[in-house]
């Protein structure tokens, strides 16, 4: 990969440059590496150059399951490559990769919901339900970015929302029917398993498409980079070529994926690896990034196979991918991301001002509510309405007082981080502190067992979003806090967890699905002393957080405004930041991660018209705590006696909410 | 005589003979509530129903024997079980494993709480599964029944050796037993799990070791089972889509697949309590019973056109 990157020899129309020798070198060395250790009975220290005798085992093997997983790993690789490079250069979006518009967590819901309402049909045809899932998860990214938004941030943002929201669905759906079938997660996991020719010959044919493309896209790719304008001056018919060369990206990815399930980051990462290595032209990209692409998925394939051996256990081919993806994402995007991306996709405007009259009804309407949710409860005999007795009331009112005070924490630290990056999608979720915090309780979990949960998990997720904390300032003082960069770690992050998981659940049983619950969020273990600590943790910091609202409020104008006040940006933004993750990490390590809460609270009071930072502040943590409150109930009473945890049920409440208020506003 | 009568009332338990056996149930029967499906299996095997379970449909589903009663209130997941409801149905006993240690303090709110231990690699399962089956019985007053049962069990398992003995003569097949995730992965169970003691109670030798692991069971590629060149492969059903993998030329090619010493047992549950593995010992028997003889003598001799690793 060294000498890859170091041959940077210029395009020439006439011959091909040394880069493509170099790497079709590397193929064939990866390619005989490969061959071998996926041979059971060839030991490591014997290598060899020949095939294996006919009429053995091995020779079977060989044929039927070596080669096919090799042929495999080309083809998807290529596949993946050149989609995703002709996805960037459709949305001139170096972050454009079907896995952050959402396409990966919609194949996994499309499939998840199959296996569960049609269990026999899952396991012949569920490869088509992973398909529409994808195609339908992109289409509303799209949609929800709009035109304009497809080539930047936006749609990265919508892709990233959707990958919150679908994932939590999907995690519900596996939740409420937990004992599962594993086909499903090796699946999720992406193998690559083979055992004959039967996908190679599936897959191929429909990879022709690929070539098409590499004939026909390069020209309308090169026009577009003019610009819309510039592109149909020069004769295109702009939108039947970019929706012909958007379903065949979708196309070859759906496939690819259908063929061996999920596999992140090759679409991302390789095109702008093939940049980075020289591949200026449209035609250069789309087929080294086809070349490049086959070379990553196969090495990340033989890395699979080396840790198949090492733990002799199946490890998903998956996992080794965005194992070496992420931190590769993050590695080139901190060379990558120069351009500042401030845009942003906007939430339709509320009310100019929020008046007494209407701030009453508010209370009213909420406590209303509030107090029929602890009135009226399901029980053994159907639904009672009175005041619980005080067993029930000592076994509910920690998970409620814990409940209301993650919703207050988690809305207040979203309303900061939106305003401390002028950007209205920032929120706990969305840049990965939650995904930090998660995944080293994922990690401490996995290393220490299921066990000793309930005393690591609080110092892995307060380490794990300090440490988030810190790759983001400083990633983020490089580009003076772009959302982007910031969006990038949140992503990187979240695919980690999510294959973290994926691997979790292949692998266990027992300890998966306690993960599985506590990453869905919830109060059930919470004791009375735990709710009572996080209260009073989380009354302090919004406390603290109130007492800097100048700070925020001038920060939020802009750094110029605040510079001119007198105001030490840096260290007000600094100590804001690390309020913010303080909020985060007593949330997280109690509850686990609750997606969306954060980022909608915030919106909701400025709707209602709270527009200056004390007024919002305030709103946005009373409307927190309400909502889980809500939820907690809606939790507990709509599958009784079976209880969905209630970061999951506001996760998905929320998502919901704000995937309408989006497309609301595109519509309109 | 005794072994006899014990036999005969663990028959009608698991046929589901209402009253045989059993008590009349009046009112002074315990109010217990089983949190996880070892205890469920115990207290339906010393003749008491649990009013409360946790996960009663996916218990009726995948661990079926012995049968649960309608009657039992489902009280959610086993990792979160509903603990408002189980307040309310007013509880003598409640019967957790590890898993909720946590929430004992929680629970002993509701009833008095007892804890079982569940699957480690730090004991012997299967022992440590009959000591709960025991101290159990010994909490609800009926260790008289538990070691009848255990007794009719330990009976049942010698005609099972003596039946395997039967058709294959002095020296019985090594054996591995796997279920099949997938046709590309396959889960084996290795030391230490449930079917590996329903092996070892059959007197019959593991056919291929796998590491230890927490669950006593490991994920690996299907190739994996080509290195088993002598021993029987017995899977367990069901295996949707499995056409796939038996219909392919691979694991045609498999030395015993060739050899004909592959079998498909019912579907049973491979991590519940003590009866669990008798439950595996009758259906691993009633499999092997399909292998003929003759399959398992030539993996003896040396016509293997495998050379051994």
């Amino acid at each position: 990969m060294q000498a890859v990157a170091t041959n940077t020899a210029p395009w020439k129309p006439t011959h091909l440059p040394g880069r493509y020798l170099v790497t079709l070198l590397a193929l064939g060395v990866l390619a005989a590496l490969h061959l071998n250790l996926g041979m059971t009975h060839w030991p490591l220290d014997r290598w060899s150059l020949r095939p294996p005798p006919a009429g053995t085992f091995d020779a079977l093997e060989f044929g039927l399951s070596v080669l096919p997983r090799l042929t495999m790993a080309l083809l998807v690789g290529a596949a993946l490559g050149l989609s995703g490079s002709v996805l960037q250069r459709m949305t001139q979006n170096r972050l454009a990769s079907p896995m952050t518009l959402g396409a990966a967590s919609g194949a996994w819901l499309g499939l998840t919901a199959t296996a569960v309402l049609a269990p026999a049909l899952a396991a012949t045809h569920g490869h088509w339900a992973a398909l529409g899932g994808a195609l339908g998860a992109v289409g509303l990214a799209l949609l929800i970015a709009g035109r304009n938004g497809s080539a930047g941030l936006p749609v990265i943002l919508a892709g990233m929302a959707l990958n919150l929201l679908l994932g939590a669905i999907a995690t519900a759906i596996l939740l409420v029917h937990n004992q599962h079938s594993r086909g499903l997660f090796i699946w999720g996991a992406g193998d690559l398993g083979q055992i004959d020719w039967h996908w190679v010959q599936w897959l191929w044919p429909k990879l022709l498409v690929g070539l098409v493309l590499i004939a026909l896209a390069p020209r309308p790719l090169t026009l577009l980079q003019l610009g819309g304008a510039g592109a149909r001056a020069r004769g295109l018919s702009l939108w039947p070529v970019m929706l012909a060369l958007f379903l065949a990206c979708l196309w070859l990815t759906s496939v690819a994926i259908t063929a061996v399930g999920l596999i992140g980051f090759i679409g991302l990462i390789t095109p702008n690896l093939a940049r980075l290595c020289g591949a200026r032209t449209a035609r250069d990209e789309l087929l080294y990034s086809a070349l490049l692409g086959a070379l990553l998925l196969l090495g990340a394939d033989a890395v699979t196979l080396v840790l198949n051996r090492w733990f002799s256990e199946l490890i998903p081919s998956g996992a080794a991918a965005a194992l070496i993806g992420a931190p590769a994402l993050l590695w080139l995007s901190r060379r990558q991301l120069g351009a500042e991306d401030r845009q942003s996709l906007a939430l339709p405007p509320g009310a100019e001002r929020l008046d007494r009259r209407r701030l009453a009804w508010l209370l009213l309407a909420g406590t209303t509510v509030a107090l029929l949710g602890l009135l009226l409860a399901r029980g053994p005999q159907g639904w009672t309405f009175g005041w619980p007795s005080e067993l029930l009331w000592s076994l509910r009112w920690p998970r409620l007082l814990a409940a209301v005070a993650a919703g207050c924490g988690l809305a207040v630290a979203g309303m900061m981080l939106q305003r401390l990056l002028r950007n209205p999608l920032a929120s706990p979720d969305i840049l990965g502190l939650t995904a930090g915090a998660t995944l080293a309780v994922v990690a401490a979990v996995m290393l220490f067992g299921a066990g000793q949960m309930q005393l690591i998990a609080p110092i892995a997720a307060f380490g794990g979003s300090l440490l988030v904390l810190g790759l983001l300032l400083v990633f983020g003082r490089r580009h003076r806090y772009s959302p982007g960069i910031m969006v990038l770690v949140g992503v990187s992050l979240a695919a980690l967890l999510n294959t973290a998981l994926q691997i979790g659940l292949t692998r266990g049983q027992g300890d998966a699905l306690a993960l599985l619950g506590w990453l869905a969020g919830s109060t059930y273990r919470v004791e009375a002393g735990e709710a009572i600590v996080l209260s009073v943790a989380v009354v302090l910091l919004v406390g603290i957080s109130l007492a800097f609202h100048r700070a925020l409020t001038l920060v939020s104008i802009g750094d110029g405004v605040a510079l001119s006040r007198g105001l030490d940006v840096g260290r007000a933004r600094l100590a804001l930041l690390l309020l913010v993750s303080l909020l985060c990490a007593v949330v997280t390590s109690l509850l686990g991660p609750v997606a969306f809460l954060g980022l909608l609270a915030p919106h909701m009071a400025a709707l209602l018209g709270a527009r200056r930072v004390v007024p919002q502040l305030l709103l946005a943590a009373l409307l927190g705590g309400w909502l889980m409150l809500v939820s907690d109930w809606l939790g507990r009473s709509l599958l009784y006696p079976l209880e969905i945890p209630v970061g999951l049920v506001a996760s998905i409440l929320c998502g919901l909410y704000f995937l309408y208020l989006l497309i609301r506003h595109r519509v309109a | 005589m005794k072994i006899l009568l014990a036999l005969f009332s663990l028959l009608a338990i698991l046929f589901g003979a209402p009253s045989f056996g059993a008590p009349a149930r009046a009112d002074e029967a315990p109010r217990i509530a089983a949190l996880s499906w070892e205890p469920i299996e115990h207290l339906l095997m010393l003749g008491l129903e649990p009013v409360a379970v946790a996960d009663a449909d996916d218990y009726r589903a995948w661990v079926v024997r012995p049968t649960l009663p309608e009657s039992a209130v489902e009280v959610g997941t086993r990792t979160e079980p509903n603990l408002e409801l189980l307040a309310q149905l007013d509880l003598d006993l409640i019967v957790i494993t590890p898993l909720l240690e946590d929430l004992r303090d929680k629970l002993e709110r509701i009833a008095p709480v007892v804890s079982y231990g569940d699957f480690t690699q730090e004991r012997d399962n299967y022992a440590m599964q009959r000591e709960n089956y025991l101290a159990l019985a010994e909490r609800v007053g009926r260790l008289d029944r538990a070691r009848a049962t255990l007794a009719a069990m330990d009976a049942r398992l010698g005609e099972l050796r003596d039946r395997l003995h039967a058709h294959f003569g002095e020296s019985l097949p090594a054996v591995t037993v796997v279920r099949f995730s997938t046709p590309t992965a396959v889960l084996v169970y290795g030391p230490n799990s449930m079917p590996r003691h329903a092996l070892e109670l059959l007197g019959l030798e593991s056919a291929y070791d796998t590491p230890v692991s927490r669950w006593g069971n490991l994920q690996l590629p299907v190739t994996v089972l080509s290195e088993i060149d002598r021993g029987v492969v017995v899977h367990i059903e069901p295996f949707p889509g499995g056409e796939r993998l038996f219909d392919s030329r691979l694991w045609q090619g498999m030395p015993f697949v060739r050899a004909g010493r592959f079998a498909g047992m019912r579907s049973t549950w491979t991590h519940g309590g003590v009866f669990c593995v008798l439950f595996l010992a009758e259906a691993i028997t009633e499999a092997l019973l399909e292998i003929p003889p003759t399959a398992v003598q030539a993996a003896g001799g040396s016509d293997s056109t495998e050379p051994a690793q």
